[in-house]
């Protein structure tokens, strides 16, 4: 897709818009054919307006003055023209991520193009959301736009597409219709069959390895991303944080691993008090640590995979001692990981950033679940993985579990989520609003997720 | 239990990317823009890397030597580099010169002139060079058929000898700062303290024997150095104070500093007239390397041996791998459980040691062995140079400063002989350094093949 | 693939070349053939180079004076960027069959003195230093007798009774300047019963002011700013580029002069000519011709100390404010000039270079 956009230049091949072929150097030369695309991380400056920033990049100007009124009247058309209720005045930083998401759609639309390209736009939304982005690209369609929607959520594809291509692998699967089963769909993602259920017995709980009270955590805006939250998680069980993104999740993580300063209340690991240990202490306890965002904080991608793997014990026998490491055994042990976690690698002292994001993940799985745990933090533990590595982490958390480990999973997966948990606990704005069974009916795991409990009628909410 | 979402592979495939390659985050490098499930075949890696695996595997040594040399690997873009800075020095000696400017004035009538005046000009500069660098092929021949001593054979090389023995220590200052994140610009003020405590150790004591106060002189410089590189290291790990702009100032105070060393009694030397501080004793020297009548002593070997000692300490160390981390991703060190503020800080006295050591191996080589305003010339900033053309480790360091040394050694027979400015060898590292700081510029002019993709990036402009 | 394979080849072509020039043997001296050719006077430069507008630029002036009146020497230079070029460009120069090498700059003793000693059949010369060697001819300068003058005159026509002056760095070759300055003032007091009052330098302590700094104009200007609003309408600065910063502020100020150091300031700063009363001058370039031709001439060694009685020192024409000194106070300067030669007047500055 960054072919089409015109961020990557293509090795071969050619790109036809309208029949005619198009070479792109740039996302300029793809505007120009009428080709727009809404990116998965949003490409919008936080502090300026709606308005300025649909400006950017085209800005419209009567002789050296920037045109804010035309910018306006502009955005204001569009909203009204697609039902995207958007205020142009409003600083993109101050609104919610779904209405930033139909900045970055005017944006694209504002540019006239014929065809829309919609990069995992559904990541980061709320179902509520989700349905209005997918109403909003009805109103698109109906208009005439073609819409190029990729996603990895088959629900959606069902729901809104006409036609659905299946890729791999950079090359084309086969073709579908929206009628075709999800398992089919799913087959043809993977080119083999999956099992999208993970076996697991009942969880034997034991004893607290966690226990937090009244926790509250800033983000780095200085804003309350925990706000007074309670947690219990039990030897040999699976909580799962089930919860839009962003709603104080990774905070949470990182609080408990002392990577981020506690405000007030007591993080509790194994019944010693952790609130003001430092991250090493908390590792040493036996906590072991999936981070959400495995480029930026679980993996040095220069380092071969062999110091990757020792990235938190390599002073630790038998890899160091005193001021030495032992290289040897380093290697040694690394290879024994690779085989045991099904690493795909030409060897272990290959370079972590030339793996797959699925290999990349499960050799941070193999860190982390290859020392004795009590308690394992796994966060996003399958995000931007493939299907095959997905399966093989989820066993390997149940399989973690079973050996009396207590597991803190955090995910924005709701189907991982309840695939995996023995309990779900539903985080919103901070809190924990409530624990349930994974058996409950999603809709009911979907409304908590955006904010409402049953007590509350939906219209009290006031919007995300 | 519902299924969890396949993922399409063939999708961009790392969800959060705010780290991944470039500034913007828009350019994806090819394993990962390749990289999909390994699920099936291991060994399906990303296109690029596989071609050129499979071509470097059949073919014949010529043929892949070939390759290697038509590559835009680190090794080549150097060499490339250098032969670039040679070419762009001999156009600046062509134009330089007035009389072959003037041959080139009727280069149509008499193109002859212009060619041999050229070629003239700049091999008489960089034969010069080369003699006073390296070996006068002439003295060798005089000395082979015993018409001359081995002094005058050896002095060219003796003489770079003693000019890269500091550049080896500030290169690896700033290196060692490089692999730990850190950008030491303070190199320059960290080796004038250090020549100072050297000085001071070196003049305070008579009578020791050398095996005894050349160490402590040494330590001397080490310490001082050390102190000076702490300071903006432990501001940086305290209080977040960039260490850039810290040891940019604390460069002129080292140069005030010394200044007022210089004047005080305790330093002054009392034979004489100027800005001269009391001689090191003769003990705390180093001994000659060639003999007396040349300038090398023992510090180049010291130099190597120390670099050869941070090799294994970047290596084989705990706190070498811990620095090598920091360096790499500070996010994933911390994730990890290691001090980042503290490794900064020791990271930069380390630097700050090794520099301070740069300082007393520049003070011990000159011809007064004492301290003058100018006592350090500007070692710390070469250092930069040096640590940046070695690619900030410490074989590539050790070579850089010698190819640095040679060219400040044979600026002055280039100068004498050829009347070539000394200033022409500072143009010719800017320009080496320019070059290497941009690859892409090289490998655009020599057509090379795009080097495989690893974890190391090719630039190193990176260093803020 | 192709131009890199050419410059590959290429470089391995030059690398030929070179190695094969050494094959042969060689004739028999390289020296003796060069017997009846020019007599070649090299100059080694400390920092700075020729273009310094300072000592280097001096030195190198004498240099080629020295070439003009004797078309028989070829003068040269080679330049130093830092201290540890000093030994490899003398050396270089002994390589390159140099006659007579030039150093300038006491910092370059130590090298001098290494090779002129490990040379003993070259002869050397050196600016600034004293170095007691057969092959050395050393060339000092005296400057605090022509700074005593300078402190006469800037007493004499001061206004205010104020008259300032300030130093580059805290180094003999600087405050003896400030020395015989000092005691010109303290001697026109005692004549005239007057209390001309000196900031900036304390002959007696040896402290005073410092810009820390040859070339930092700003330092000098603030410096000088500041000794004007105490009341000073005479500066000297002996600070090298860093005195630039008090013409600027004489010319915003009329009534403020500078006495300049070194070189005749209309002449090495001729755009600030208006602003300097004299110049307490160190006549380096003569002293190098003259060691120039004496050498030619055969003379080894020697040392020559520049004093006011073989001009080596002066005090520079009053220029375009001759008008601010009175036909008296010329003849007292003349007078002190006669006296300081006689001895009668003893100056006291221990920065004195020892006469031998």
């Amino acid at each position: 897709m960054n072919v089409l956009y015109g961020l990557l230049t293509p090795d071969s091949g050619e790109i036809l818009i309208d029949g005619v072929p198009q070479t792109f150097h740039s996302p300029r030369d793809a505007l120009r054919a009428k080709v727009g695309m809404v990116h998965q991380h949003f490409m919008l400056v936080p502090v300026f307006t709606v308005a300025e920033n649909i400006m950017l990049g085209r800005e419209k100007t009567s002789g050296v003055l920037l045109s804010r009124a035309a910018a306006r009247a502009e955005v204001r058309e569009l909203s009204e023209r697609y039902g995207l209720d958007v205020d142009p005045d409003a600083v993109v930083e101050d609104i919610p991520v779904g209405v930033q998401q139909r900045v970055e759609i005017i944006k694209a639309l504002t540019s006239d193009c014929d065809l829309l390209i919609l990069d995992e736009p559904t990541a980061v939304l709320t179902p509520a959301e989700i349905d209005e982005l997918l109403d909003v690209m009805r109103t698109l369609r109906a208009d005439g736009k073609s819409i190029v929607f990729i996603t990895h959520k088959l629900k959606e594809v069902k729901a809104i597409a006409d036609k659905i291509t299946v890729v791999r692998r950079g090359r084309i699967v086969g073709t579908a219709e929206p009628t075709t089963g999800e398992d089919e769909l799913a087959a043809m993602m993977v080119g083999r069959e999956v099992s999208l259920t993970v076996d697991k017995t009942p969880a034997r709980p034991g004893e607290p390895v966690l226990e937090i009270a009244g926790l509250s955590v800033l983000d780095e805006r200085g804003q309350r991303a925990v706000d007074g939250l309670d947690l219990e998680v039990r030897a040999g069980e699976i909580l799962g944080i089930a919860g839009v993104q962003g709603n104080g999740q990774t905070e949470l993580a990182e609080a408990i691993m002392s990577l981020r300063p506690v405000l007030t209340g007591t993080i509790m690991v194994n019944k010693c008090p952790a609130t003001r240990s430092k991250t090493r202490q908390v590792i040493d306890s036996g906590v072991g640590y999936v981070p959400e965002d495995r480029s930026a904080d679980g993996l040095v991608k220069s380092f071969s995979i062999a110091e990757n793997l020792v990235l938190n014990q390599y002073d630790k026998p038998p890899y160091g001692s005193g001021f030495m490491i032992n290289p040897k055994m380093i290697n040694k042990v690394a290879e024994e990981r690779v085989a045991e976690y099904d690493v795909r690698t030409p060897s272990a002292r290959t370079p972590v950033g030339t793996l797959s994001g699925g290999n990349q993940q499960k050799v941070i799985v193999a860190r982390e679940m290859s020392r004795k745990l009590d308690l394992l933090i796994a966060a996003q533990p399958t995000r931007g993985v493939d299907v095959g590595s997905i399966e093989f982490i989820h066993k390997r958390i149940v399989a973690e579990r079973d050996t009396g480990t207590g597991v803190l999973l955090i995910s924005s997966e709701l189907d991982e989520v309840l695939a995996l948990s023995d309990r779900v606990a539903v985080m919103y704005r901070g809190r924990i609003l409530d624990i349930v069974s994974p058996d409950t009916p999603r809709e009911k795991i979907g409304r908590l997720m955006a904010g409402l409990t049953d007590d509350q009628a939906a219209s009290k909410e006031p919007g995300a | 239990m519902t299924n969890p979402p396949a993922k399409g592979d063939g999708v961009p495939a790392e969800e959060p990317a705010p780290t991944a390659g470039g500034d913007n985050g828009l350019t994806v490098p090819p394993a990962e823009q390749f990289e999909a499930a390994m699920e099936d075949e291991a060994a399906e890696q990303a296109v690029a890397v596989e071609e050129t695996a499979a071509v470097t595997r059949r073919k014949p040594w010529i043929l892949r030597a070939a390759i290697y040399l038509t590559t835009a690997n680190q090794v080549m873009v150097t060499v490339y580099s250098l032969i670039l800075a040679a070419v762009v020095g001999a156009i600046l000696i062509i134009v330089s010169d007035p009389y072959v400017r003037s041959t080139w004035g009727y280069f149509f009538s008499q193109p002859g002139d212009a060619l041999s005046a050229s070629w003239d000009a700049v091999a008489t500069a960089y034969g010069a060079l080369f003699r006073g660098a390296v070996v006068d092929p002439d003295k060798l021949n005089r000395w082979f058929y015993g018409m001359a001593d081995l002094d005058a054979v050896l002095r060219p090389i003796a003489t770079t000898f003693n000019y890269s023995a500091p550049l080896i220590f500030t290169g690896m200052a700033v290196a060692l700062a490089f692999r730990s994140g850190l950008f030491n610009i303070g190199a320059q003020g960290q080796a004038v303290v250090g020549a100072i405590g050297a000085a001071i150790v070196g003049f305070s004591f008579t009578g020791l024997p050398t095996i005894v106060h050349l160490p402590l002189t040494l330590l001397g410089g080490l310490v001082g150095g050390a102190i000076w590189g702490a300071i903006p290291g432990v501001l940086k790990a305290l209080t977040g104070a960039h260490e850039v702009i810290i040891s940019i100032m604390l460069n002129y105070i080292g140069g005030y500093l010394l200044l007022w060393v210089i004047s005080t009694k305790f330093v002054h030397s009392p034979d004489r007239t100027d800005a001269i501080s009391k001689p090191a004793s003769e003990s705390a020297l180093f001994p000659s390397l060639f003999g007396a009548g040349l300038p090398a002593n023992w510090g180049i070997v010291l130099a190597v041996v120390v670099a050869a000692g941070m090799s294994w300490f970047l290596a084989r160390s705990s706190l070498g791998f811990r620095f090598r981390t920091v360096g790499a991703n500070p996010a994933a060190a911390k994730t990890a459980g290691m001090g980042v503020a503290g490794t900064y800080a020791t990271a930069m006295a380390f630097g700050g040691g090794l520099a301070g050591l740069g300082g007393a191996t520049i003070l011990l080589g000159s011809t007064s062995h004492a301290l003058t305003p100018s006592v350090a010339g500007t070692i710390g900033f070469d250092g930069i140079t040096v640590a940046l053309l070695g690619r900030a480790k410490p074989l590539g360091v050790v070579f850089s400063a010698l190819l640095f040394g040679a060219m400040q050694a044979g600026a002055s027979t280039m100068q004498t002989v050829a009347q070539i400015p000394v200033d022409m060898v500072t143009v010719l590292q800017a320009v080496i350094v320019i070059f290497i700081a941009a690859p892409a510029l090289v490998k655009g002019i020599f057509h090379l093949r795009e080097a495989k993709v690893s974890g190391q990036e090719l630039s190193m402009a990176k260093g803020w | 693939m192709r131009p890199a394979m050419k410059f590959t080849a290429a470089a391995l072509a030059g690398g030929l070349v070179l190695g094969l020039s050494a094959c042969g043997k060689p004739p028999a001296d390289d020296k003796a053939g060069d017997s009846g050719a020019k007599f070649n006077a090299c100059m080694v430069t400390d920092l700075g180079g020729v273009d310094d507008k300072s000592f280097n630029t001096s030195a190198w002036k004498g240099m080629q004076e020295a070439a003009k009146k004797d078309t028989g020497i070829n003068a040269t230079y080679a330049q130093s960027n830092t201290e540890a070029d000093y030994e490899p460009n003398l050396q270089n120069a002994v390589d390159n069959n140099c006659s007579l090498i030039v150093a300038v700059g006491g910092l370059m003793a130590d090298a001098t003195k290494k090779l002129a000693t490990a040379h003993p059949d070259k002869q050397f010369a050196i600016v600034d230093a004293k170095i007691d060697l057969p092959n050395v001819r050393s060339m000092e300068f005296n400057t605090a007798q022509n700074s005593f003058m300078a402190g006469y005159l800037a007493a004499a026509t001061s206004k205010t009774g104020k008259v300032a002056t300030y130093g580059g760095l805290k180094i003999p070759p600087v405050t003896i300047f400030m020395d015989g300055f000092a005691e010109g003032v303290k001697y026109f007091n005692e004549k005239k019963g007057k209390k001309v009052e000196l900031l900036g330098w304390d002959e007696a302590k040896q402290e005073g002011t410092f810009a820390e700094s040859f070339i930092d104009q700003q330092k000098g200007k603030a410096l000088t700013e500041t000794f004007v609003s105490q009341g000073a309408d005479v500066v000297f600065p002996v600070a090298g580029g860093t005195g630039v910063g008090s013409t600027t502020v004489a010319k915003e100020k009329p009534e403020v002069s500078v006495v300049w150091v070194d070189v005749d300031g209309c002449q090495s700063l001729a755009t600030a000519c208006d602003t300097f009363l004299s110049t307490a001058e160190k006549n380096i370039p003569a002293a190098v011709t003259d060691a120039v031709i004496a050498a030619k001439g055969g003379a080894k060694g020697g040392a020559t100390v520049g004093t006011l009685e073989n001009k080596g020192v002066s005090l520079a024409p009053f220029q375009k404010k001759d008008a601010l000194v009175t036909a008296e106070t010329k003849a007292e300067l003349e007078q002190i000039k006669t006296d300081i030669i006689a001895g009668t007047i003893k100056i006291q500055s221990p920065s004195q270079p020892k006469v031998s």
